[in-house]
């Protein structure tokens, strides 16, 4: 009985309310949406981050015959001079791998990158500065590294692929920012919605309310049929919302971001699934929260 | 059944009291008219009754239960052994007579079996058996009335309130309700009568208790509407 009735009193109200109904979910689905995308924005940022990371190096570029510079004064770099830089980067706690690139594999590397061009055909191996490319085991820790080796006879050059990616992460992270800020805007105006769809459906059913609690019906029987309508159209926004993401994401990136840009890998329906029952659950709690709060104002005992 | 200790009502945009200092005690089983002019404080006797409102001073007991000390989440077991009926009558229009009825059992978590057993045996004693199926718009206003009265009764409220019950009325339809509720003050339910019907109070005889500007002016037993405008 009691079951049959609150089934009966949600499905009346949503049909009695239909346009503010359709609002409600229009615009949970869209929150639903934003938030969605503002959770793939993050894992992107995180995901071209962790891609970027991995192949983030530090170059240390050694002199050859034609370097100029102070730790070029004796010309080409030594042997000795060599081995002490090997040996200053293998024995720093932040390096984890050193691997050594002669003239020759620099030109090979060269003329791959620049195979169309002209340049390709005037330079020589000679001309190409022999390198140590090294890892590190905190992409963030370079600083010690770069110091360390700066100073040594023989290097003509140190360059930290990070700072190249510095403003490509400042990037990402106004990107996430943003995303944030949209995000929880539109939560509010949804939680707003809400509340009015709700205070009217309340207004609606002043009449059956008012004698439910005249004959001593609890608050929580009162209530139910409210908040678990806006828990029905809290779920339905939610999951139109997860669709339009779905769809957005195959759209927008994957046939068209992710085939033309291809220097980091990008979010695709794994991650909207992985983000799916956060998204459920998000958009069914708001509703339930929202309507509660407005019957606690407008439903009083 | 009902005391008032020294009770007062202020509401806040106005300036006189509602109610001011009233103290009165209503026995288990009694028969009450309360009467008065508008805005003497009978509704709002009425409404601190049900503790659709709190006191701003002085103690009030219902059905054995202390109303300031009862907290927010009890209120509704205190509202199921108190019946009220309203001049307006105050039925669902798209329910017949026997969900109006069943609605009140129903949302109280009453079973089916129960529902199907009550609703039948107050319908007999308000005199509307057989008119079970009919909606609200297809009874007359005395109808209608003792539809309200069924469901105020069927969940057998040790009070039952009435506030202006007969005010809709004509004077023959509301003398069948008078005895309607005379019927259910015997089966030992305390009633408790709003109204402005002179008539009514002066035919029955009951106990009659006059407010004026939110004060006791008169308590009377077998009393009489006594008040002329």
């Amino acid at each position: 009985m009691r079951f049959q009735y609150v089934l009966s009193e949600i499905t009346t109200g949503l049909r009695r309310n239909l346009t503010m109904t359709i609002a409600l979910v229009i615009v949970v689905a869209i929150s639903i949406a934003m938030l969605g995308a503002g959770l793939l924005i993050r894992s992107q940022a995180e995901t071209t981050k962790g891609y970027w990371y991995d192949r983030i190096e530090i170059s240390v570029f050694m002199c050859n015959e034609y370097s100029t510079g102070a730790g070029c004064a004796d010309g080409a770099v030594t042997d000795a001079q060599r081995d002490t830089i090997r040996q200053t980067l293998e024995s720093h706690p932040e390096v984890d791998e050193v691997f050594y690139e002669n003239q020759e594999q620099a030109f090979e590397r060269f003329s791959e990158q620049f195979d169309d061009s002209d340049i390709g055909g005037i330079i020589t191996p000679d001309q190409l500065p022999e390198s140590f490319r090294v890892a590190l085991q905190d992409p963030e820790q370079y600083d010690g590294v770069v110091s360390a080796v700066s100073g040594l006879p023989g290097v003509q050059e140190v360059t930290d692929q990070r700072q190249l990616l510095e403003p490509l992460f400042r990037t990402l992270d106004g990107f996430q920012l943003v995303a944030f800020a949209i995000t929880i805007i539109q939560i509010v105006a949804a939680v707003l919605l809400i509340g009015n769809t709700i205070r009217l459906a309340a207004f609606n059913r002043r009449r059956e309310t008012g004698i439910m609690r005249l004959v001593g019906a609890s608050n929580f029987y009162i209530q139910l049929p409210f908040i678990l309508e806006a828990a029905i159209a809290g779920l339905l926004g939610s999951v139109l919302g997860i669709i339009a993401l779905f769809v957005g994401v195959e759209l927008i990136v994957g046939r068209f971001i992710a085939p033309n840009l291809q220097f980091t890998s990008w979010v695709d329906s794994a991650d909207v699934w992985a983000a799916t029952p956060w998204l459920l659950v998000a958009g069914v709690l708001f509703s339930m929260l929202a309507s509660f709060v407005t019957l606690r104002r407008y439903l009083r005992v | 059944m009902i005391l008032f200790d020294n009770v007062s009502k202020l509401y806040p945009t106005q300036n006189q009291a509602a109610l001011e200092s009233l103290t009165l005690e209503i026995e288990k089983g009694e028969f009450v008219f309360l009467v008065g002019p508008s805005g003497s404080g009978k509704s709002t006797f009425l409404r601190l009754t049900l503790r659709e409102d709190k006191p701003t001073a002085g103690r009030i007991r219902v059905a054995g239960k202390d109303l300031h000390r009862l907290s927010n989440w009890k209120v509704p077991h205190l509202r199921r052994r108190i019946g009220t009926v309203f001049q307006d009558f105050r039925l669902l229009p798209n329910k017949t007579v026997f969900e109006n009825i069943a609605f009140a059992l129903q949302v109280i978590g009453k079973p089916r079996r129960q529902i199907n057993r009550d609703v039948p045996a107050v319908l007999e004693l308000v005199g509307l058996d057989g008119k079970e199926d009919r909606l609200p718009d297809q009874l007359s206003g005395g109808e209608q009335q003792r539809v309200a009265v069924a469901r105020a009764f069927v969940n057998r409220p040790l009070i039952l309130l009435a506030d202006e019950p007969t005010g809709n009325l004509d004077p023959a339809t509301s003398v069948g309700i008078m005895k309607l509720l005379d019927r259910i003050n015997r089966t030992g339910t305390t009633v408790v009568m709003a109204t402005h019907d002179q008539s009514i109070v002066d035919q029955m005889r009951k106990r009659v208790i006059e407010l004026e500007h939110g004060k006791l002016v008169r308590d009377q037993s077998r009393g009489v509407y006594g008040y002329t405008r």
